[in-house]
C-alpha cells in the first residue's frame, strides 16, 4: 500500500514538472482561464439585452415597471439578475470539462515514445500508473480553477453574502469529484487508443454537447423537455447547479440527489477506468 | 550449468495469426554477453518484451534467476533493467530528474534514492551534465542516460535493444567499452543487435535470430569457423552471368555459392586463389575479400543480408532520430 502512495506521487510529480518545465505550455495553461471567463462571460451580455429595451420615452414609473419586469423574469430563468455571476459558476464545471480531455495524451505519448514500457518494466503497482496519471491532472485542474475563480471574482461575480469556508471547500470537492470522473475515462481512453487524434475526436464529439446540455450556461428548466431529460443525466449540470449553490447561493431543491449523482456518476468511472487500465497493463 | 535466464519454448502469436517468436529456447549463463543478431522484425524485441514481463509469451516460460517471468513478473522485475530501443528521457526535464524518478520507482527513500542516481551518472560518465536539461544532450550522452535510468536499481541482468541505433561510430564505440566494463561488473547481459560488428566484438555467444526462430547459436569464432576460409565475392551485372560463372568455376573445383547478381567463392588462402581465377573475370564489375564474420554467416544461413532498414514503429523511429541528431 505504502509503494501505491509513493509510486503514484513520483508519477504525477514527473508529469507536473514537465508541466512546468515546457514554459510556453505553462504560461497559455495559466492565461486560458483567464482568456475564458473575461471573453466568454463579458461577451455574453443578458443583463444588457433586457436593460436596453426599456424605452426612454415612457414615464419614470412604467420604465421602472419594465425594468422590475424584465429583473423578474432574469431572477426566475438564473436565480439572479446577474448573468454573469451565473456564468461564471457554470464555468468552473465547463473548465473541468475541456481540462480533463488533455488527462490522457501524457499517456499516448508516454506509450508512443517507449516511457510506458519502462514504467511497466519496474515493480510500480499498476494502480499507481493510473493514479498518478489522475492525480497530475487534478492537481493542474486544482491549481488553474483557483486562478478561474479569482478572475470571475475580480471581473464582478456576485458571491454570496454569507459566504463561508466550507462552502470554498466544498465546491472545490464538486469540482474535484467531476474531474475525477472526467479525468478517469479520458486517460482509460488513452491506454486503449492508438494516437492522440482518437482523443480529440472523441473530445470533439462529447465535451461542446455536455456543456450545452447542462445547466452550465444557461438553466435547465427554459430547454425543452427531450432536453431537459438528457440535462438530467448529464453529471455537468450536477457540478455547475452545486457550484451555483455554494458560491452563488442558487438554492437547489434536493442537495443530497445532486451529489449522491455526481458521486456515483464520477466514482464510477473512476473505478472502471481504474479496472480497465490496469487491465489493459497487464495483457498484452 | 547455471543460466541466468533460461528461455523455454517461447511462442508469441500476436493478433492477426502473426507469428513473432516461434518456439524460441535458449540459456544466457551468468555473467556472459549473449546476443541475438538478426535482421528487424526477426522477433529479438518480441523475445525481449516476454522476457521483460511486458508481453505474455502465447506458449512457453522463460527463468530469470529461477523466477518464471508468467508466474512471478514482479520478482522478474526487481532483478532485470531493460535499456529499451527507444530513447525514453524526458526532454525537458534534467538528466538528473530522469534517474531519480526511476529510483525513486523502485521503491527507494528520497536519500537511497539520490545515492544511486549519483552512482548511476557517475558510471555513464554524465554526472557533469546531469543537472543539465536532456534537450542539450548529445545523440551519444542521450544513450548512456537510457542506460543509467536502467541501472539504477543495480540489476543483475540488463537487456539491451538495440543499444547503438543510430549512433555515429565515435559514440558507439564509446558505449562499447561502458558495456563490457558492465561485463566486469558481473551483469550479465542480453544484447538484440543488427549490428553484425557489434555482436562480434561485444558478444560471449551468438544467437542468430530469423523469422521467429534461432537459426545458429554459439561463440563468434564457433559460427565463423564453419564457414572455412576467406572468401572471395565476384559482383556480376545479373543473377544469370553470376549463375554461368558459378558452374564453369565450381567444374574447376571450386566452392562457390550465388546469391543474386553475387558469387562466393570460399578459399583457403584469397590473395593466392585471384591469380587462379584471373582468366574468368573479365565480367565481374567489383571483386570484394572478407574474412569469416557473423554477416556471412548471416548470409550462408538465410541467402540475405542483415539489413539496415527502418524499425517496425516509424513514429518512434523519427522522434529518435530527430532527438539524436542535436
Amino acid at each position: 500500500m505504502a509503494g501505491v502512495v509513493s509510486s503514484t506521487l513520483i508519477i504525477a510529480w514527473r508529469d507536473i514538472k514537465k508541466w512546468i518545465g515546457r514554459r510556453a505550455v505553462f504560461v497559455v495553461s495559466i492565461i486560458t482561464p483567464l482568456i475564458w471567463i473575461a471573453f466568454f462571460g463579458k461577451s455574453m451580455n443578458i443583463q444588457g439585452i433586457f436593460t436596453s429595451r426599456v424605452p426612454e420615452n415612457l414615464p419614470p414609473q412604467l420604465q421602472n415597471l419594465m425594468q422590475e419586469l424584465f429583473n423578474q423574469a432574469l431572477l426566475n430563468a438564473f436565480g439572479t439578475t446577474d448573468y454573469f455571476t451565473f456564468f461564471a459558476a457554470g464555468m468552473l464545471a465547463v473548465f473541468s470539462l475541456f481540462q480533463s480531455m488533455f488527462s490522457g495524451v501524457s499517456v499516448i505519448f508516454d506509450k508512443r515514445l517507449g516511457y510506458m514500457d519502462r514504467l511497466l518494466v519496474t515493480p510500480t503497482p499498476r494502480t499507481a500508473i493510473f493514479l498518478g496519471k489522475v492525480g497530475a491532472t487534478l492537481f493542474r485542474l486544482s491549481l488553474l480553477e483557483i486562478l478561474l475563480f479569482a478572475a470571475a471574482v475580480a471581473l464582478g461575480m456576485n458571491l454570496k453574502p454569507d459566504l463561508s469556508a466550507s462552502d470554498l471547500l466544498a465546491a472545490w470537492i464538486v469540482i474535484m469529484l467531476l474531474s475525477l470522473g472526467l479525468s478517469s475515462a479520458y486517460t482509460t481512453l488513452s491506454f486503449y487508443a492508438e494516437n492522440q487524434e482518437v482523443i480529440f475526436a472523441v473530445g470533439n464529439l462529447v465535451n461542446l454537447p455536455l456543456m450545452f446540455t447542462s445547466s452550465a450556461l444557461f438553466p435547465v428548466q427554459q430547454m425543452p423537455s427531450w432536453l431537459q431529460a438528457i440535462a438530467k443525466v448529464n453529471p455537468v449540470t450536477y457540478a455547475a447547479d452545486l457550484v451555483r449553490y455554494h458560491l452563488v447561493g442558487k438554492p437547489i431543491n434536493d442537495y443530497l440527489f445532486h451529489i449522491s449523482i455526481l458521486a456515483v456518476v464520477s466514482l464510477g468511472l473512476f473505478i472502471v477506468g481504474l479496472a480497465l487500465s490496469v487491465r489493459w497493463m497487464n495483457n498484452r | 550449468m547455471e543460466c541466468a535466464v533460461e528461455a523455454e519454448n517461447l511462442v508469441k502469436i500476436y493478433p492477426g495469426n502473426v507469428k513473432a517468436v516461434d518456439n524460441v529456447s535458449f540459456c544466457i549463463k551468468r555473467g556472459e554477453i549473449y546476443s541475438l543478431l538478426g535482421p528487424n522484425g526477426a522477433g529479438k524485441t518480441t523475445t525481449v518484451k516476454m522476457l521483460s514481463t511486458l508481453l505474455k509469451p502465447t506458449s512457453g516460460d522463460a527463468r530469470v534467476l529461477g523466477h518464471s517471468i508468467v508466474k512471478e513478473p514482479n520478482k522478474v522485475r526487481r532483478i532485470i533493467g531493460i535499456v529499451p530501443q527507444e530513447l525514453t528521457s524526458d526532454d525537458e526535464m534534467t538528466g538528473w530528474d530522469n534517474v531519480y524518478i526511476q529510483a525513486k520507482l523502485y521503491g527507494y527513500s528520497r536519500s537511497e534514492a539520490e545515492k544511486r542516481t549519483r552512482e548511476a551518472l557517475e558510471f555513464m560518465d554524465l554526472l557533469d551534465v546531469a543537472k543539465r536539461k536532456v534537450s542539450t544532450y548529445s545523440g551519444g550522452m542521450r544513450r548512456r542516460l537510457e542506460i543509467a535510468m536502467s541501472l539504477v536499481h543495480q540489476p543483475e541482468i540488463l537487456y539491451m535493444d538495440e543499444p547503438t541505433l543510430g549512433l555515429d561510430v565515435q559514440s558507439r564505440r564509446h558505449l562499447w567499452n561502458l558495456i563490457t566494463q558492465l561485463k566486469k561488473e558481473g551483469i550479465t547481459i542480453l544484447l538484440t543487435t543488427h549490428y553484425m560488428e557489434e555482436a562480434e566484438s561485444l558478444s560471449d555467444r551468438v544467437a542468430i535470430i530469423d523469422h521467429g526462430r534461432i537459426i545458429a547459436e554459439g561463440t563468434p569464432a564457433e559460427l565463423t569457423s564453419k564457414l572455412g576460409g576467406e572468401r572471395i565475392h565476384l559482383i556480376m551485372k545479373s543473377n544469370n552471368e553470376a549463375e554461368q560463372l558459378a558452374n564453369r568455376l565450381s567444374e574447376l573445383g571450386f566452392n562457390v555459392k550465388v546469391f543474386n547478381e553475387t558469387l562466393v567463392v570460399t578459399v583457403s588462402n584469397a590473395a593466392k586463389t585471384i591469380p587462379e581465377l584471373a582468366p574468368y573475370l573479365s565480367n565481374v564489375i567489383e571483386v570484394r575479400i572478407t574474412r569469416p564474420n557473423l554477416e556471412e554467416v548471416f548470409l550462408e544461413l538465410t541467402g540475405r543480408r542483415l539489413r539496415d532498414e527502418e524499425p517496425i514503429d516509424s513514429f518512434r523511429y523519427r522522434v529518435m532520430t530527430r532527438r539524436l541528431r542535436r
